[in-house]
């Protein structure tokens, strides 16, 4: 599936994603910038946060309990589009996700 | 741990604390790395694990919680099912309960949270300095490194400023529990039978479980919401507050961990500035410290190692790890590979995507207080390279007599101030 990651200062990164992986390892493997994922995906650290473009947040799915906890441990304020990019997984009918990466 | 030109013969003994007091043996994980990644090691007793030395292999295991559990001890020490459930803190813990643990402490030391604490780690360095300095020469350690965490912590917690060196004292016997210049009751050189279901196996343990219950009461009567323990006491979103055991065992390992690890990374980035003398200079200007702080803390790797324990067995590298079996990370070697770090035994204030495990990074037992150490390092250094004109060493400077906490206990120094 294909992903874009629009920066901060107006750039954008793209990138094609196997099925399966998270988008912070997408991130993280595509150098995009301010998504770290020190906890490796585990949920326990808040360093991959991200806003999903309105157009996506249906699709990106529910976020569960621990998420929710965690979400208010972000650096960037959390707003109804945060999310913690290790949570949303690589799928086909993500194709052309959008996700924008808080200011740090 | 911090060791320039390490002297081990390539065949140090990893379970000796005695192996430490030189140093991390980095010609023995350098060795470990190159030919045999995965090691395993038989030693008294029938004890025996696996070492992990490699960083990217460091990574992925480490976020492989199905297979490695913490939950059956964090040291290479065999603990028992009674002893687990005695002493456990939240890092002996596995998904989901340590994540219900997490969750109610993660708000408090999150990086927005910590960041407030700016200006007061500023006072706090400066009143250190102020006296330290004053000196010409010191022990680095003692008037600097281990004053700040703790009297950090004590504010962050809101705790009383009379209780802080009781509480340094008790923290340090509680990690350096195999040192005899920090406990009465040395680990491997005693029956310990007395102290194995207190946390960390120490008397300390108990003590601090003692202080938490009344401190709590304290709190509570009082109305008392200073600091980062109430926000922690309130109900959290499941409607559970965290019940007085898991708080007595959370307060326990904020007083350990909390005291010597960024004690340790200080002391490893004074040492570093007395060995390369460019450190200072680069320290004055602006430019590093968004990268410096980790690149400290990369170097000092307080922590040497965590252990997990196998729930199933594992290939990697051509063996089989069995169910049962002990494996041994150790971050002090990961942070030392040569394919993830280049010269990796220069400190490079600038270094870039500096993916160091000295936080345990890639698994859900993360330092939580990294953010934490991050500020509290990157204040003392740019506040203590303002005072300086030079700083070097006065004399050798010792390690901690431990294979699990890293670090230089007494660094005698000689400085000129700016």
């Amino acid at each position: 599936m294909k992903v874009t990651w629009k920066l901060p200062d107006g750039s954008e990164i793209a990138a094609d994603v196997a099925n399966g992986t998270n988008m912070m390892e997408a991130a993280v493997a595509n150098n995009v910038p301010e998504v770290i994922g020190e906890c490796g995906g585990s949920l326990a650290c808040a360093t991959c946060h991200v806003y999903v473009d309105a157009d996506w947040e249906a699709a990106t799915g529910e976020i569960d309990d621990f998420e929710d906890a965690m979400l208010d441990a972000t650096e960037a304020e959390r707003s109804d589009a945060s999310r913690l990019s290790c949570q949303i997984i690589a799928a086909d009918a993500l194709d052309g996700l959008v996700l924008i990466v808080p200011k740090a | 741990m911090t060791v320039w030109n390490p002297t081990d013969d390539g065949y140090a003994d990893l379970s000796s604390h005695d192996t430490f007091e030189q140093g991390a043996p980095h010609n023995t994980f350098a060795r470990l790395r190159r030919e045999d990644p995965l090691s395993w090691t038989e030693y008294a007793g029938g004890e025996n694990y696996w070492s992990v030395t490699r960083q990217a292999d460091i990574l992925e295991m480490n976020r492989n919680t199905a297979v490695f559990s913490s939950a059956r001890g964090i040291r290479m020490e065999d603990q028992s099912y009674e002893e687990y459930l005695a002493r456990r803190t939240f890092q002996e813990t596995d998904a989901p309960e340590h994540m219900m643990t997490r969750i109610k402490v993660a708000k408090a030391f999150s990086k927005p949270v910590i960041a407030k604490f700016d200006d007061e780690i500023t006072k706090l360095c400066d009143n250190i300095l102020d006296e330290a300095l004053s000196e010409d020469s010191f022990d680095a350690t003692k008037t600097i490194a281990r004053q700040l965490p703790m009297q950090m912590l004590g504010r962050i917690l809101g705790l009383p400023e009379e209780d802080l060196p009781w509480l340094v004292e008790k923290g340090d016997a509680l990690i350096a529990n195999t040192d005899p210049d920090f406990t009465d009751h040395v680990l491997d050189k005693m029956s310990t039978d007395e102290f194995r279901m207190m946390p960390f196996n120490s008397p300390a343990g108990a003590e601090l479980f003692v202080y938490a219950k009344e401190l709590m009461a304290k709190k509570e009567a009082a109305g008392d919401t200073s600091g980062i323990l109430h926000m922690i006491m309130q109900e959290g979103k499941d409607g559970n507050t965290i019940t007085e055991e898991e708080f007595r065992n959370f307060f326990c390992l904020l007083v350990a961990a909390g005291n010597d690890t960024t004690r340790y990374s200080i002391a490893a980035g004074i040492q570093a500035m007395c060995h390369q003398p460019e450190l200072l200079q680069q320290m004055q200007s602006d430019d590093i410290w968004a990268t410096a702080p980790d690149e400290i803390i990369r170097w000092a790797t307080p922590a040497l190692y965590f252990r997990r324990t196998a729930m199933q067995d594992y290939e990697m590298h051509g063996k089989t790890i069995r169910e049962g079996d002990k494996v041994l990370y150790w971050w002090s070697s990961g942070n030392r590979d040569e394919n993830a770090f280049e010269q990796p035994f220069r400190v490079n204030l600038a270094r870039q995507n500096n993916k160091h495990v000295s936080f345990g990074q890639g698994g859900p037992h993360v330092c939580l207080g990294m953010w934490l150490a991050r500020l509290e390092v990157r204040v003392l250094f740019q506040s203590l390279a303002k005072r300086l004109s030079h700083i070097e060493a006065d004399g050798e400077h010792k390690f901690l007599r431990s294979n699990f906490v890293g670090g230089i206990k007494s660094l005698p120094v000689r400085i000129k101030r700016a």
